[in-house]
Formats: structure tokens, sequence, C-alpha cells
């Protein structure tokens, strides 16, 4: 092209642009039904969809309050809507959870393993955190896609072994939105859920039967985390970054805990 | 196609989103024939590849169907697929970590209004094609999308404003600010061919 084009021009050519587009090669019925019987016959939690922004996540707060209301104490409903407004974090209330894979030994968890925090932070591009009062981590792991921080403590004087992680507790941090939602949890109608106060803000607590926690692969798709379940966990969120501490302790201490994050 | 068999017109989306909604899925196929045109163009904008587009509309169709218990009741149905598509066209193009070449190659034998045009025309309009579509694939993917979704699927503004999840005010804005790039990116590709 040699010469400058002309808007209206431009827009005749995006059009017929638009009549040229490739359109597919054959009726998408008979595929997308075979996957949808497909989906169909899979595992409850690998049909949770939670595409970025596809849904509105109050949608789906408002499901999970419908069904999570009769099966809780009172006053945990609305605990639940505040705790699907952290970012990045989704609750499910399901009839049952899976079945826990017995302890690994050692346990495993996803990602880089890197011997400091700092070393962390830098891969994570964020400042990570951990509580002074778990003392040293034993190991820490970085994962990119999407950017999540897991902090293992294999054995802390005064707590023990998790019976479902194998260690005495693990920090999760990441950086989450309400767009892109990172996690998800699905609890049994065993598990309780109590906001408690931490700093100047709420934090939540999951105690009782163990649940799910689930992981956004790069691909988008939940995943189950290392096929085990968790413990007791309190969930809260500094500065736009999203906190777990998973550890056999009661909410007190859990919450004594997370107020020690330097 | 199936019809409304009082009026013998084709059902209305609401309609045949409420029957899936109740498991019919045959409803749900008809649905799914009715866009899939829009839900593959939709997802080749954003992929750049014929078969990785076809493949993303399926599964945005997929997820759709699973989702259709949180469809708002009267919304539209063609944007909200239509945002679930795009969705899934990303995922795919972040994991393949490659920038998309909207390629038109495959579809230049394709017949189309130009038929009326002398062999002069046609090649030079053939060329101002080539020439567009390069320019839109150094565009931003949300540039890239919005002028697609107005030139290429001819969707009115509001369906704009729900498939990308933006306010409708953002859409002329968004469409104008597209344009104008997508025009600097010609004049500059012009100069540089003087």
């Amino acid at each position: 092209m040699s010469e400058r084009m002309e808007e209206r021009e431009l827009e005749r050519t995006l059009s017929d642009i638009g009549e040229r587009l490739d359109r597919p090669s054959r009726d998408m019925w008979p595929a997308v039904r075979a996957r949808i019987a497909d989906r169909q016959a899979r595992p409850w939690w690998s049909r949770l969809n939670l595409s970025g922004s596809t849904f509105a996540p109050v949608a789906a707060t408002l499901a999970v309050i419908l069904v999570a209301a009769f099966l809780f104490t009172p006053g945990v409903a609305d605990a639940l809507g505040h705790l699907l407004s952290l970012p990045g974090v989704q609750i499910y209330q399901v009839p049952q959870t899976p079945t826990a894979r017995p302890n690994a030994s050692p346990p495993t968890f996803a990602g880089q393993r890197v011997a400091t925090a700092a070393e962390a932070s830098r891969i994570a591009g964020f400042a990570v955190r951990t509580p002074a009062a778990l003392g040293q981590p034993s190991a820490i792991y970085v994962e990119t896609a999407p950017v999540r921080v897991t902090i293992v403590y294999a054995s802390v004087k005064g707590i023990p072994v998790s019976p479902q992680a194998g260690v005495s507790a693990i920090v999760v941090e990441f950086k989450g939105t309400i767009e892109t939602q990172i996690m998800a949890k699905a609890i049994g109608p065993g598990t309780t859920l109590d906001a408690v106060p931490l700093g100047t803000g709420v934090a939540y607590y999951l105690a009782g039967q163990p649940h799910q926690f689930f992981f956004k692969d790069p691909q988008g798709l939940l995943q189950p985390e290392t096929l085990r379940l968790a413990g007791n966990t309190l969930l809260w969120e500094e500065d736009g970054y999203t906190y777990r501490l998973e550890a056999q302790v009661s909410r007190e201490e859990a919450v004594r805990i997370a107020s020690t994050l330097r | 196609m199936r019809t409304d068999s009082v009026e013998g017109r084709p059902a209305e989306d609401a309609v045949l989103v409420e029957r899936a909604q109740h498991g019919d899925t045959e409803a749900y196929g008809e649905l799914v024939l009715r866009y899939q045109a829009l839900a593959t163009r939709t997802a080749y904008v954003i992929t750049g590849l014929s078969t990785e587009a076809e493949d993303a509309a399926q599964d945005g169709f997929t997820k759709a169907y699973f989702a259709l218990g949180r469809f708002r009741t009267g919304a539209p149905f063609r944007p909200w697929l239509l945002r679930i598509v795009a969705n899934e066209a990303k995922n795919r193009r972040k994991a393949a970590g490659r920038r998309p070449t909207v390629d038109l190659s495959v579809a230049e034998d394709r017949p189309s209004g130009d038929t009326a045009l002398s062999p002069e025309e046609a090649a030079l309009a053939s060329e101002r094609r080539t020439f567009v579509l390069g320019a839109l694939s150094k565009l931003r993917e949300e540039d890239r999308l919005v002028i697609a979704y107005r030139y290429f699927m001819q969707l009115s503004e509001a369906e704009m404003a729900d498939a990308l999840g933006v306010a409708r005010g953002t859409v002329k804005s968004r469409l104008s600010r597209a344009i104008a790039r997508l025009r600097e990116i010609t004049a500059g590709e012009a100069s540089v061919h003087v």
C-alpha cells in the first residue's frame, strides 16, 4: 500500500475481512455434545468452572449461600459472603469431599523450591512474608503461572503434624483478583467456618472435616491441590494479597500466628 | 433448524436457554448451531489459528453449558457466550505463549461481495485486506477484539459491552482508541512503502 487509507476505506476493508474470516469446518454440536458427556462423567470438582472473568462471582456467592445457609451455624452464611470477596477465593458447599490420599511421605508441593523468602520474593514479584511464630521454614516453593508461594514448616514445636498435609504448618501466599480466581475451596457439611478479627480486618477460620483446595493451572483449569485434604485453615487478606495458614491449631492460635506475619 | 411449534419461527434464544437449563440438550444443540460461526470467529481473532479456534469454541460451548445455571434470566445469550469463548481462547493463547497472527490466506478463495469487482479492483481489495490484517495483528488483544466485535461480527454496542464485560460508554471510547491505533499503524506502514 502506498497511500494512507481513508477512514471509510479502512472500515470497509474491516467488514470485508469479517466476511472472509474462518468459519467452522463442520457442525460443532456432535463434538460439543461429546465433550459435555465426557465432563458429566468426571468427578464434580473437575466440573467447577471459574474461567477468569467469565462469570460474576456474585452469582456464585449467592448460590453458595443458598446451599450453605441451612447447613452452617447462624451467621456463617454472612461470613461466607465476606469470604467470597477475598481476592482469588471461592468456596463451594458440596455434599462430600473427595477421599483423602494416604499421607505422602515425604509430602510433595508444586513449584520451584527456593532457599530463602528473599529469593521467593524475587521470583514471585512480591514481598513474601513469613509468620515469625512458626520460626524458620523447612522449604519454600514458588509457582509462576499463576504466581503462588507455598511455605512449608515440617515440624513446629506445639503443632502436631497434620494427618492431611504430613507437616506441621503450611502458609500459602498469592495475589488474586476477583477476575482471576486462583483458588477455590470445596467444603463438606462437616466443616465449620468462622469470621474472626485479625488486626484491623477479618480472617476466616475453617475447621472440622477436611476440605479440598483447588488451584488454577496455567490453562485456567481447576486442579485439586496435591490430592490431599486440608486441615484447619485460616484465610485472610492484607494489602491485596491473600494468605492461607494451614495447621492443626485452634482458631485463637491460628490468629496469633497470622498476626506475626513479617 | 428446529422451530417454535406455534409460530413456525426459529425459537428465541431465551426459550432455548430455558429448555437447556431444564436438561434439554438438543435445545442447547440448536444454540451451538446458531452461534458456532460467531464463536469460532471470536476465538480465531484471539488465537490466530483455525484449528485452535474451533477447539476453543467447542470448549467455550461446553463450559457455557455447565454454567447455564448461573445465566441470568432475560440477559442476552450471545454476548454471554462470546465472553466465555473469548476467555477460553485467551487462556489457550497465553498457555501457548505466542502472539496471534490473523491470517486470511485460507479464506481468500471464499466467495464474498467481490464478485462485481474487476480483476484489478479485486486484486487491490485483496492487497488492502492483507495490509489491514498485518496492522491488526500488531494491535493489543483488547483492541483487536473490540474491532472484531464491531466490524467482523456486527455486534450492537450493548452486546459488545456485555461480551467485553465493560460499560457501554467504555465500548465507544475503546473502539475509538482501537481504530485510532489501527490507523496509526496503517499510516506508518504506508509511509514505509512510499
